[in-house]
């Protein structure tokens, strides 16, 4: 990936996705954990826990969809959290079509506003899946930004 | 807790989600279930043939956060 032509603020965003996973005790980084980082960022309107709360929401009705439950479990101490969780298949898509959108307007620079256009630009996957039970407009969202 | 009562979505993209999820929580499970046999004197070998993996890969997944959270000692 061609981290030097990200400006400040889209790595940034891409070191706080990290940090969102790693806070999860996940072994990777998705495009959700993008999703959340950006979020934190008031210029695109968006609230990070509504987010958060979406996609538990949507963890709970996918799991429900095939008749598994999962209430607390949680280890006992809680020692989750790893060192490096790696970034998955979905957070390079997302990196991936975020450097497209950029090179197709001619910006020289990624932007953080480029990565969340890439992270919007997933069709399926838990992204659209969260942001519809947030009841966010993706189409209004990006034409917004 | 996890409780079960198969069944299956119509939606494709239902039944493509359930997959994400299933793989998410078997990894909460593995990481409670690999503290609790470490906290009641498994050693990492057992652990390994339990899961079906070898004790490099159990050792690599879990020992750092079970180390640092004071659980596992530093030896093997």
């Amino acid at each position: 990936m061609a981290f030097e032509r990200f400006t400040r603020d889209a790595r940034a965003a891409v070191l706080a996705a990290r940090e969102e996973a790693r806070s999860g005790g996940l072994h990777s980084v998705e495009s959700e954990h993008l999703l959340l980082a950006l979020a934190t960022r008031p210029e695109f309107g968006l609230d990070r826990d509504r987010l958060a709360e979406a996609l538990a929401h949507e963890e709970v009705r996918s799991l429900a969809a095939v008749g598994v439950s999962a209430g607390e479990l949680e280890p006992h101490t809680g020692a989750r959290a790893r060192r490096d969780p790696r970034f998955a298949t979905s957070s390079k898509l997302a990196l991936q079509r975020a450097l497209a959108v950029a090179a197709k307007r001619g910006d020289r620079r990624l932007t953080a506003r480029h990565v969340l256009l890439g992270v919007l630009a997933a069709e399926h996957g838990r992204v659209p899946r969260a942001l519809a039970i947030a009841e966010i407009d993706v189409g209004k969202l990006r034409a917004r930004i | 807790m996890v409780t079960a009562h198969p069944t299956f979505p119509d939606e494709p993209a239902d039944a493509l989600a359930a997959v994400g999820a299933l793989r998410r929580l078997a990894d909460r499970v593995e990481d409670a279930a690999v503290e609790q046999a470490v906290v009641t004197g498994w050693s990492w070998s057992d652990i390994a043939e339990a899961l079906g993996v070898t004790r490099q890969a159990v050792h690599k997944k879990h020992a750092r956060r079970l180390q640092r959270a004071g659980i596992a000692r530093g030896a093997r």
